[in-house]
């Protein structure tokens, strides 16, 4: 029960941070890179509950970022919907391998993996524009609206884990289920 | 050995889970534009409540010192008639370009009179949700009588075009996006291109457009204007000011100006959808 609440929440959060994203500007210094919350939570979900509920959570999330982006150019849907849900259900299989870890307390874990996860969803997301529109261009704005989204969502990362301990010290759980809702 | 026979039964199981979730998103990329836009239609539909009361509060924060000095009607009648002499002054702008063409042409073919347009007023509720794509959603969608397509302008100039379209709201491709295309002319001269967006600005380009197949030999000069061209069958109608000309240079094959869009698509805030010919 307490998992399926969690579950839930963990959707909600993701439902909101879609909207929450469109109003944080770009920033300035990394030029015109992006608060993206929702690779980090996908993170943290890969990280904490079942094989089936990281699925569930993975064609959610990349259906929802599949809606969130998709532009239609020259009569075409330039990234084809469902993209976003092979590469989620990809990066979570991926990323259940520091599972254990996780559990045994290592939170920074997320971290890493969200740094990862957002710069290679953003670079695969660039590369396929590329493919379809007149060329591959590259320069250091392409760069740091990658890298520095990763780096974005690295500083992100640590408060979702916090979030999370903290909730799990107001509730009392031993100390694995302070981590890991699982 | 009946829990190892579980583990790899769980395992199967979550195998085919994944098969299954795969074999969905296959069939979701063979989706055309209209199914996928009606499922983008829902989408928006379903966070416009949030977008709505974000764009709301944002307002509100923007104009609290406003507000402590004026009455709410007339901050209301202001804003109505401010509305109307924008309105107003897009339809003097376009009718004073298509005038200055239309006379040109009947002098020219005897072609018939030009239409105006019916203008939808609308506002910018949130703007470049992503990362590689420039674009905005407005406060009107489809009970409004907008539809894909439509060309969307201020009293300056243009500002793109509506993409998919919500019940109450619409997603807007702006001029700075690479794949808003636009057929264009050059003011004083039988120069023609396509206008485009930059697909990411380098530095100091930023908020920059371009206009590609210009002959090499054009030479165009800084702060020559560029308009709409209105192809037959094409989304824009003639007329409509895009920018003016930052820089030129030949390339191997055609010309290529660099253009300064006539609109602040960066802070723009209320804008036109054109629904129809009157």
């Amino acid at each position: 029960m307490k998992h399926a609440f969690a579950f839930v929440v963990l959707i909600v959060a993701i439902f909101v941070s879609f909207t929450l994203q469109e109003w944080l500007p770009g920033i300035h210094s990394f030029l015109g890179a992006r608060w993206l919350f929702v690779p980090t939570l996908f993170c943290f979900g890969a990280l904490t509950f079942s094989f089936p509920a990281m699925v569930a959570l993975a064609v959610y999330t990349g259906l929802l970022t599949d809606l969130a982006y998709m532009n239609v150019a020259a009569g075409q849907v330039e990234i084809a919907l469902g993209w976003s849900i092979v590469y989620f259900v990809t990066v979570g299989i991926l990323i259940r391998g520091f599972q254990p870890a996780y559990t045994r307390g290592h939170w920074w874990i997320l971290i890493p993996v969200s740094v990862v996860v957002t710069a290679a969803f953003l670079a695969l997301q660039f590369a396929m524009i590329s493919l379809r529109r007149e060329g591959l261009v590259f320069n250091e704005v392409v760069f740091w609206r990658i890298a520095g989204a990763g780096l974005l969502a690295g500083i992100f990362a640590p408060f979702v884990s916090l979030v999370v301990w903290q909730a799990g010290q107001w509730t009392g759980g031993p100390a694995r289920q302070r981590v890991v809702l699982q | 050995m009946a829990r190892t026979g579980s583990h790899a039964h769980v395992k199967k199981l979550n195998i085919v889970l994944v098969l299954v979730v795969l074999v969905g998103a296959v069939f979701l990329s063979t989706l055309g534009v209209g199914p996928a836009r009606a499922l983008q239609s829902i989408f928006l539909g379903l966070v416009s409540p949030f977008v709505r009361t974000g764009a709301a509060v944002s307002q509100q924060i923007g104009s609290v010192g406003e507000n402590l000095k004026t009455l709410d009607e007339i901050e209301a009648e202001n804003k109505e008639l401010h509305l109307k002499n924008r309105e107003l002054l897009t339809t003097n702008q376009m009718l004073r370009d298509i005038e200055a063409e239309n006379n040109k042409l009947r002098q020219a073919l005897g072609y018939r009179e030009r239409s105006v347009f019916y203008l939808l007023p609308a506002v910018i509720l949130s703007r470049d949700a992503s990362t590689w794509w420039n674009t905005v959603k407005i406060n009107r969608g489809f009970e409004d009588g907008v539809e894909s397509d439509m060309p969307v302008v201020t009293e300056t100039g243009l500002v793109g075009k509506t993409s998919t379209v919500a019940k109450n709201e619409s997603l807007v491709v702006l001029l700075t996006d690479e794949t808003c295309r636009v057929a264009a002319k050059v003011e004083g001269s039988v120069e023609q291109g396509i206008v485009s967006g930059l697909r990411v600005p380098s530095v100091g380009e930023s908020g920059a457009i371009q206009m590609a197949f210009l002959s090499k030999g054009a030479d165009l000069q800084q702060g020559q204007k560029i308009y709409t061209a209105g192809v037959r069958g094409g989304v824009f109608p003639s007329g409509i000011l895009i920018g003016a000309v930052k820089t030129f240079r030949a390339r191997a094959l055609d010309g290529q100006a660099l253009l300064e869009p006539a609109v602040d698509l960066a802070s723009v805030e209320d804008v036109f959808v054109i629904v129809g010919v009157k």
